[in-house]
């Protein structure tokens, strides 16, 4: 496949992305204190569970820390698929697939296999980030910004091993690999 | 009330603004991570370096909330290399699941339901695993102003060392 580089590139480019993002960022922290995305998941959760299991919600250290579904976490996590659902439906050029066309050279054309590995790649960064107490956003943005030293120790990790983990899984067709 | 639209507002930029700069697009994140592709790397780190710059300002007028979460030596590391392999694995992290799924990227669909399996599970565990792996490591919400002293020279630290890795990514990553 030989694709130029004069090619029509459909992202924001990087450094005014940045200015807006963190134009966000500080606005969050103005209005309502460090963001955070995976707390999103616990109050997802704890909403349904205090339908079907209220004792057992009741009882959890975990659901006793993070607000329900009427909360400024729960609102946010919605409002980033919102987001997101606005922002793929205004866009032309930014492609939507199901499947990144690297996993598809690496591993065929499964749609099982990929939704099983994202199944457990999305069980991983959860869990880990409950664990942790925040995410790439809650955790590595938030807690940076706020000058923590658990923030930057979690950001240098998570860097590293996502780069190890997608070298051992991708590297041999990362040469390549030339699909924008 | 007017908290629940403050988050949904700030949700709806932030998913906005990922997925305009590609974040949503698991392809992108796996060529970042394989060093191909400079741009998101360099786009969040930028964000960091500016969004401390930012809360500097708040706070010098006296303006937000500031809650740094703690360190724990193990529980943090240990939770970062579990956090780092689903990243690596699928490209996608807490936030773009949210904002992809909303997108309409079916594997982000399943990342979303792996994720709420996946926080069931540590919350169900909550009570086992934190005092076994959090608490006994756990050195505080130590800040970068602890370690120097004085917070303006703490945020000009950051600054320098975020650029100078925005720069590195710049010169390090293949396409930039």
């Amino acid at each position: 496949m030989e694709l130029t580089n004069k090619q029509h590139i459909p992202y924001w480019h990087w450094i005014p992305a940045a200015f807006a993002l963190s134009g966000i960022i500080v606005f969050i922290f103005a209005t309502y204190g460090p963001p955070a995305s995976s707390s999103g998941f616990v109050s997802t959760l704890k909403g349904f569970l205090e339908w079907v299991a209220p004792d057992y919600v009741a009882a959890k250290a975990h659901y006793k820390a993070i607000p329900g579904p009427g909360s400024w976490l729960f609102a946010f996590a919605l409002g980033m698929a919102i987001g997101g659902f606005v922002a793929g439906r205004t866009s032309k050029d930014i492609p939507v697939r199901d499947m990144p066309p690297i996993w598809k050279r690496r591993f065929g054309d499964s749609r099982a296999k990929r939704y099983a590995a994202t199944f457990l790649g999305g069980f991983l960064i959860l869990f880990g980030s409950r664990l942790a107490g925040g995410c790439t956003l809650g955790l590595f943005i938030s807690g940076s910004t706020q000058l923590a030293v658990s923030g930057l120790y979690f950001g240098v990790v998570i860097f590293a091993v996502a780069m190890l983990t997608a070298r051992l899984i991708f590297g041999k067709v990362a040469e390549q690999e030339d699909i924008q | 009330m007017t908290i629940i639209w403050l988050g949904l507002f700030s949700g709806i930029a932030f998913g906005f603004v990922v997925q305009r700069v590609g974040a949503t697009d698991a392809h992108r994140m796996a060529r970042s991570h394989l060093m191909l592709d400079a741009d998101i790397p360099r786009f969040m780190l930028l964000a960091v370096a500016l969004s401390a710059v930012g809360l500097f300002g708040l706070q010098s007028v006296g303006v937000g909330r500031v809650l740094p979460l703690p360190t724990s030596i193990v529980a943090t590391g240990l939770a970062a290399v579990i956090f780092g392999i689903g990243w690596g694995l699928t490209g996608y992290c807490p936030g773009t699941t949210w904002a992809a799924a909303g997108e309409g990227r079916m594997d982000a669909v399943f990342a979303l339901l792996g994720g709420l399996a996946g926080a069931a599970l540590f919350a169900h565990l909550h009570e086992i695993l934190v005092p076994l792996l959090y608490d006994p490591t756990n050195v505080g919400q130590i800040t970068l102003t602890d370690l120097f002293g004085n917070q303006a020279i703490a945020v000009a630290m950051l600054v320098v060392v975020f650029g100078l890795c925005t720069w590195g990514i710049g010169k390090l990553w293949k396409n930039s």
